[in-house]
């Protein structure tokens, strides 16, 4: 048996250790110092060190006791970020900021960033929390125009901009500094006021590898006999023929098929000639003429050109990859698994500055459909679908200093600043920074590797904008029942049950909502009866 | 002289004090939101609109709504699938630990099943949606390697696959608290019990279905009760996976009460959808303990 015996060497009273004891201890201080070295080497660094600070510029204490804050939610342009990834972090807007503010020294301007959902920008609104301004789709301000949250911005878009000097565009109404005028005023809500400022436009377009384009001897297509053929010979050779997203065939794809195939029966169908707004939009089909034309058999299952419509779309999924849902379609079309990509000019960022894109690229448009693919539409060029990117919203944060917008000077300031962001000068260095979107400021020319986006946006405009005619619930069910038709989930018929369902509920919701009153558009579509008399094709209520 | 009922409350009044917070919260939280709930439904109302009385049409209106068949029919398949895994495989696990020899290899297996649930519930989606159901992820890039590429596909966003790619979530179905609950429940049963069927030649599955199964009954009402509820609440899953579709193939209707509040802004509506969601959980719940044994039901039996 072995005793116990305290040792020499060490004081009566004192800690004494064994050798296991001491080895326990030796194994913690490891642990702890393994740990300590892990949290140092994963410590991220700070971010002056990375480069990257969110709002991309640091809090000012002086600043930040001004009395007029402004806090803007810029999307895209958010200083400090970097779009997709490839560049540098943004400062454009951070220097337009510091400009504003020195000749505002009583306001001190903020950027965040914002999450970009329904939910958030609800809760937000109608708690008057929301940043002053912010880039929403406009299809969620026409949702809610009539609860108060978004300014109108009108009385200031009719009158010169402060900033632009005498003689220039926009000296006499800021609306003359906007280049594409008829998206821009096209964004006006139903009840005819303009909410949101078009800081910059989107189009889409089909990008192509011009390799494999070259390898199998094919040229873009010039209407969509050709289309047809060459993504049949693209899949032979054993390539996705085009990369295209559920997004891109529910929004674009509708307005661009719908306007083929309703465009030339648009005399007879166009009842609402608004003299504010057609100049520009040339017989676009407002939601309270959709709703009319519905109830006269259009879009429904007894319209041929709905039903067909349906049909041309079906017909060219069967080109298009597997998930169109949510397969990675830039990494398909990088990888040349896919040798086409309905895309928009917000990848071309992405394809100019990746190191990794090993092939030469173009892009082209959709081509016409002509009288010999389908008998309904005409063979004329494809429309605009693309539209506002960067749509900047005034919020009822902006006048919460006094509770009303015709006294309230932090109201004043926010619209100054957007007016300021819009002047060439402005606008050109912060869009420039992503070459994503196109200026839509007079003045301001795109990147080179935007160009061939602006040449489409110079086309006429949509004859409508499904996506933006009725309401929320109408875009998810529409979406929903899209999807699961082109990808075999239901039948012709099954799908057109749903369809008419669908605008059934929105239409009868549209009507109520918006007391809209169908005498005047009777009285112009009495007016057109001659001009429908030789169009074939139309439903037999409308005839 | 009995005490005076004053007396009895003076005397309590710090119990009643110690219990004041939580009912305060209780009310403040689940009933007066409940309440809330139940008389908005009766009004249509958007967040920023005034709200106008519709009396039963929200009810009404569900009735006939075209998502009502498809996604009480996902519902009741997911529930179903649900239940079952989460009392058989957690059961099957458990009584595999329980039986182990070892007490430190029975606590370390114990551990091991049970870390996975400080993963958040979302992170397991995320990996789920993308890293196993995803275009490369660890499904489809098997399939290709073992010469069956044509079998890949969008498993979520496919109508043929979706709700059984959603039901898989968690396979095999073994981790999680749902273990440790009939751990306890088996490490309750008297080891004397144990003896006696042993004596009385009872052993291996024939011990585990009539011995270990009817003494772990109020185990599995338990589980069956929490799981039934939490899927008729829950809509996490397909809301970040699928938000019901493709089409309305994996809606549900707590999803579907979900987009119509937030996104429809349809408040009223919503509401009228919680409150027959709130009625089906209670229906379902009153069932379940009323005609579910639990083990002293059994003992008690016998």
């Amino acid at each position: 048996m072995v005793e116990y015996a305290p040792r020499a060497d060490v004081p009566r009273g004192a800690a004494d250790f064994s050798r296991g004891t001491r080895l326990v201890k030796a194994k913690y201080i490891l642990l702890v110092a393994i740990v300590a070295g892990c949290v140092w080497a994963l410590w991220p660094p700070s971010q002056q060190e990375a480069g990257i600070q969110q709002g991309g510029r640091p809090e000012d204490p002086v600043k930040a006791a001004r009395p007029y804050q402004i806090r803007m939610a810029p999307a895209l342009y958010l200083p400090g970020t970097m779009p997709q990834n490839v560049g540098e972090p943004l400062k454009g807007l951070v220097r337009v900021a510091e400009r504003f503010e020195e000749l505002y020294p009583d306001t001190y301007v903020r950027f965040v960033g914002t999450p970009g959902v329904r939910e958030w920008l609800v809760t937000q609104l109608s708690a008057g929390l929301a940043p002053d301004i912010l880039n929403v789709n406009v299809e969620d301000v026409w949702q809610d125009v009539h609860k108060g949250w978004y300014v109108p911005l009108d009385e200031y878009l009719d009158r010169p901009n402060p900033f632009v000097p005498a003689g220039q565009p926009g000296s006499r109404q800021w609306w003359d500094l906007f280049k594409y005028q008829a998206i821009t005023r096209g964004k006006a809500a139903p009840d005819g006021k303009s909410y949101c400022i078009s800081f910059d436009m989107v189009e889409t377009g089909i990008f192509y590898n011009k390799d494999i384009f070259e390898r199998l001897s094919l040229a873009p297509p010039k209407d969509w006999v050709e289309f047809d053929r060459l993504q049949t010979t693209l899949r032979e050779a054993g390539y996705i023929p085009t990369l295209a997203s559920l997004v891109a065939a529910s929004d674009w794809g509708v307005d661009l098929v719908f306007d083929q195939l309703y465009y030339p029966i648009l005399p007879g169908i166009d009842l609402k000639k608004d003299p504010a707004r057609e100049a520009y939009l040339e017989g676009y089909l407002d939601w309270d003429e959709i709703c009319f034309l519905y109830r006269k058999g259009f879009f429904t299952r007894r319209d041929p050109r709905w039903v067909e419509m349906w049909r041309i779309l079906k017909d060219w999924r069967r080109h298009w990859n597997q998930d169109i849902a949510t397969a990675d379609m830039m990494r398909l079309f990088i990888t040349q698994k896919g040798a086409m990509y309905w895309s928009a000019s917000w990848d071309v960022n992405r394809l100019t500055r990746d190191p990794d894109v090993p092939f030469r690229w173009g892009v082209f448009y959709p081509p016409p459909i002509p009288p010999q693919y389908d008998a309904y539409a005409d063979g004329h060029p494809m429309c605009v679908i693309g539209g506002a990117a960067m749509q900047y919203v005034v919020t009822n944060t902006a006048f919460s200093d006094t509770g009303d917008p015709a006294t309230s000077e932090r109201l004043k300031r926010a619209v100054a600043f957007l007016q300021f962001l819009t002047l060439p000068e402005n606008a050109g260095p912060v869009i420039s920074e992503v070459l994503s979107m196109l200026p839509n400021v007079r003045g301001v020319e795109p990147h080179e590797e935007l160009r061939p986006f602006d040449e489409i946006l110079r086309r006429r405009y949509t004859t409508t904008k499904w996506s933006y005619t009725f309401d929320m619930r109408f875009n998810e069910v529409f979406i929903r029942m899209f999807d699961l038709y082109l990808n075999g989930g239901i039948d012709d018929d099954a799908y057109l049950d749903w369809s008419d369902r669908n605008l059934d509920f929105a239409v009868e919701t549209t009507v109520r909502r918006k007391n809209v009153d169908f005498a005047e558009l009777e009285r112009a579509w009495e007016a057109l009866a001659p001009l429908r008399r030789n169009m074939k094709g139309l439903p037999d209520a409308a005839k | 002289m009995p005490r005076s009922r004053l007396e009895d409350a003076t005397r309590h009044l710090g119990c009643y004090g110690l219990l004041a917070p939580t009912f305060v919260l209780v009310g403040v939280f689940s009933l007066i939101p409940f309440v809330w709930a139940f008389t908005t439904s009766f009004y249509r109302y958007e967040i920023g609109g005034d709200p106008t009385f519709v009396g039963l049409s929200n009810y009404g209106e569900y009735l006939s709504d075209p998502t009502l068949g498809i996604s009480f029919r996902n519902l009741a398949f997911l529930t179903a699938f649900s239940v079952i895994v989460s009392v058989v495989f957690p059961l099957g696990v458990a009584k595999l630990i329980f039986s182990l020899s070892s007490a430190r290899a029975r606590y370390i297996y114990r551990i091991v099943f049970l870390v996975p649930i400080v993963v958040p519930g979302v992170a397991t989606l995320m990996i789920w949606g993308g890293m196993i159901y995803g275009d490369n992820g660890l499904v489809n890039e098997s399939l290709r390697l073992l010469g069956l590429e044509h079998l890949a596909r969008g498993w979520l966003s496919s109508p043929e696959t979706v709700l059984w790619a959603v039901a898989f979530i968690g396979f095999p179905f073994a981790g999680g608290i749902n273990i440790l609950i009939y751990y306890a429940g088996l490490a309750a049963i008297p080891e004397s019990v144990h003896e006696a069927a042993q004596l009385d030649g009872a052993s291996g599955l024939g011990k585990f279905f009539r011995i270990d199964l009817p003494l772990v009954l109020s185990q599995i009402k338990l589980l069956v009760i929490l799981t039934v509820i939490g899927a008729v609440q829950g809509f996490q899953g397909m809301f970040i996976l699928t938000r019901g579709g493709p089409g309305f193939e994996s809606m549900v209707p707590g999803l579907w009460m979900y987009f119509n509040a937030f996104s429809f802004q349809r408040m009223g509506y919503a509401c009228a959808m919680g409150v027959i969601l709130f009625l089906i959980i209670l229906v379902l719940t009153v069932l379940n303990l009323k005609y579910f044994k639990s083990a002293e039901d059994v003992k008690a039996a016998t």
